[in-house]
């Protein structure tokens, strides 16, 4: 079968320069590596997973072809920023070979802790809000922007329990974090969203309290509703299309920090690419809606 | 009130080891208590190793079937947390946990299948790095062959196997029930070459004087005493084919203390 012709697309000349623009940008999975190469999709950027492109092999050599046509940012699972032990020196080293091979246009970690005592949860796991934890995290990040030579953006957690010895409200938490070491928040829409409706928060609030010059990436994914016992809990599964509810919350993000580089996340019941172009869409246009408000509004 | 380190200690014994006790003293509990809540972090935590071992076990799991895959894969993951976020390291003890394993005893070239599917992982992941080039071994042609300690590509693994594996392997993968009804369960050993080339990972059967030699020099033993040890009449001639192939990286002389990446090796 013939090829397709190809059309010059934006992110060619993005790609020269690897910064991510403010545009909506996909979470590339490994089924959808031979698409993105073969096709050469109208998308903006990608973001993939730091620790699913180490060591070497096929992996490495899609990359290396995604990268030379589009931007790419990098999102890390591993680091662990919030372990009251040292980070995993090896794991950072490794962090470290990825980054030189892609150079991505964004870097970007969790404000959660998967290590301890030398065993990896596999899972995302949530801080104790306290100024031990602060300071244990502030050290990490400033260590990590030490060794990559970078801005690394950090981002908010969703939860589903909260301990009792907190003192720090999570957005004041984030905000600190990024006021101490200058790194950037990855203002991830949808786990404000969940993790508001898991503890009783105030979305809006949660949105309003982050410092809008900070502000380096948005996130976007579906979740799903778990009912245990007759309560409800928001699972942060990135299974689904993005919820009305979450696409609200978008809007008021896009109000108070203007564009920012928006990412669609699909990691488990991975769909057809189409869909996540389509979800990318949605995202860009409501990007586009919200520039035409802000203008509108100064304009008033 | 709890340290960071206290708090993070209990929640892996909650999460890892399902010993909720600790963590539950510091979790606020409502509506839902703190116990369901912390289940939600251990249903994750076994579901995404589960999923990693699925990834690196694919045979081993259509041999035994789902539900007794995800069973034995949570006896392992309770038993050996991973050490490492770099997830493809994660189930090199698998098979080894398999060959214990009370309730696959009926199935005794199970682990065997698993370590073939260990070092095909483990090519498949090996990190990229250039094979000696002709200028070295020209200059490998100075060197006297008792100090002589080549370095094996990392992608190489020589599992020795006491059932037939590979067709195993290889029918199982290829669904392909006639091919595995005709394997003679009684033969075996077998001495396997598993390499990541070109064309992605290959599953080689070696002669054992073959295997004994590769594994002799993977081993970091000296060129002389990997000839010494394992005398066939054509050892230049499977030392030409491994340098032909790729198979070796760099060398170094028995006085120096680099060390060779031996780790891959069962």
């Amino acid at each position: 079968m013939a090829r397709p012709s190809i059309p010059p697309w934006p992110a060619a000349q993005q790609a020269e320069r690897g910064s991510i623009p403010a545009h909506a940008g996909i979470g590339l999975r490994f089924p959808h590596h031979r698409i993105v190469t073969e096709t050469r999709p109208d998308i903006a950027w990608f973001e993939v997973h730091t620790e699913n492109y180490m060591g070497g092999g096929m992996p490495l050599r899609y990359l290396d072809a995604i990268r030379h046509d589009y931007p790419i940012s990098l999102h890390g699972v591993g680091l662990s920023l919030g372990s009251a032990e040292a980070i995993e020196g090896p794991h950072l080293s490794r962090v470290r070979d990825v980054v030189t091979r892609v150079e991505p246009g964004l870097i970007s970690e969790h404000l959660s802790w998967s290590v301890v005592g030398g065993a990896y949860l596999a899972d995302l796991l949530p801080l104790p809000m306290t100024e031990e934890a602060l300071d244990v995290v502030c050290r990490h990040v400033d260590q990590v922007q030490d060794v990559l030579g970078r801005r690394l953006l950090v981002e908010n957690p969703s939860s589903y329990l909260q301990f009792k010895h907190s003192t720090i409200p999570e957005w004041e938490f984030v905000s600190a974090v990024a006021g101490r070491t200058g790194c950037g928040i990855l203002c991830d829409v949808n786990n404000i969203y969940v993790s508001a409706c898991n503890h009783g928060w105030d979305a809006s609030a949660y949105l309003a309290a982050l410092p809008k010059d900070a502000i380096g990436e948005i996130h976007l994914a579906g979740h799903t509703v778990k009912e245990i016992g007759g309560c409800t809990l928001r699972i942060d599964d990135h299974g689904s299309r993005v919820g009305p509810e979450v696409w609200a919350l978008y809007r008021e993000a896009l109000a108070r920090f203007g564009p920012v580089p928006t990412l669609i996340e699909w990691d488990t019941n991975i769909p057809a690419f189409e869909v996540l172009l389509d979800e990318a869409s949605q995202a860009e246009r409501t990007m586009t809606y919200m520039q035409g408000e802000h203008a509108d509004a100064h304009a008033a | 009130m709890p340290t960071l380190l206290d708090t993070q200690r209990a929640m892996f014994r909650a999460v890892a080891l399902r010993e909720q006790d600790e963590a539950t003293k510091q979790i606020r509990g409502d509506a839902l208590s703190a116990a369901e809540r912390l289940d939600v972090y251990r249903n994750t935590f076994v579901s995404s190793l589960t999923a990693a071992l699925r990834i690196s076990y694919p045979a081993v799991r259509r041999l035994v079937g789902e539900q007794f895959f995800d069973g034995a894969a949570q006896c392992f993951i309770d038993g050996y947390p991973p050490q490492s976020a770099y997830l493809n390291s994660y189930g090199a003890g698998f098979p080894d946990f398999l060959r214990k394993f009370p309730p696959a005893a009926s199935l005794p070239y199970l682990a065997d299948v698993g370590r073939l599917e260990w070092a095909v992982n483990v090519a498949l992941h090996a990190e990229d790095l250039n094979s000696l080039d002709a200028d070295t071994l020209a200059s490998i042609a100075k060197v006297p062959l008792d100090r002589l300690i080549l370095m094996p590509h990392p992608s190489i693994g020589l599992p020795r196997l006491d059932h037939p594996a590979e067709a195993i392997w290889r029918a199982v993968l290829a669904e392909d029930d006639s091919a595995l009804s005709t394997i003679d369960l009684s033969t075996g050993p077998e001495w396997l070459l598993v390499e990541r080339t070109a064309n992605g990972v290959e599953v080689s059967p070696l002669t054992e004087v073959e295997w004994r030699f590769a594994a002799s020099l993977c081993a970091g033993e000296t060129l002389a005493n990997s000839i010494a040890a394992n005398a066939g009449d054509n050892v230049f001639f499977l030392l030409a084919q491994h340098l032909a192939a790729g198979r070796f990286i760099g060398f170094r002389l028995t006085e120096d203390r680099l060390s060779a990446p031996l780790e891959n090796f069962s």
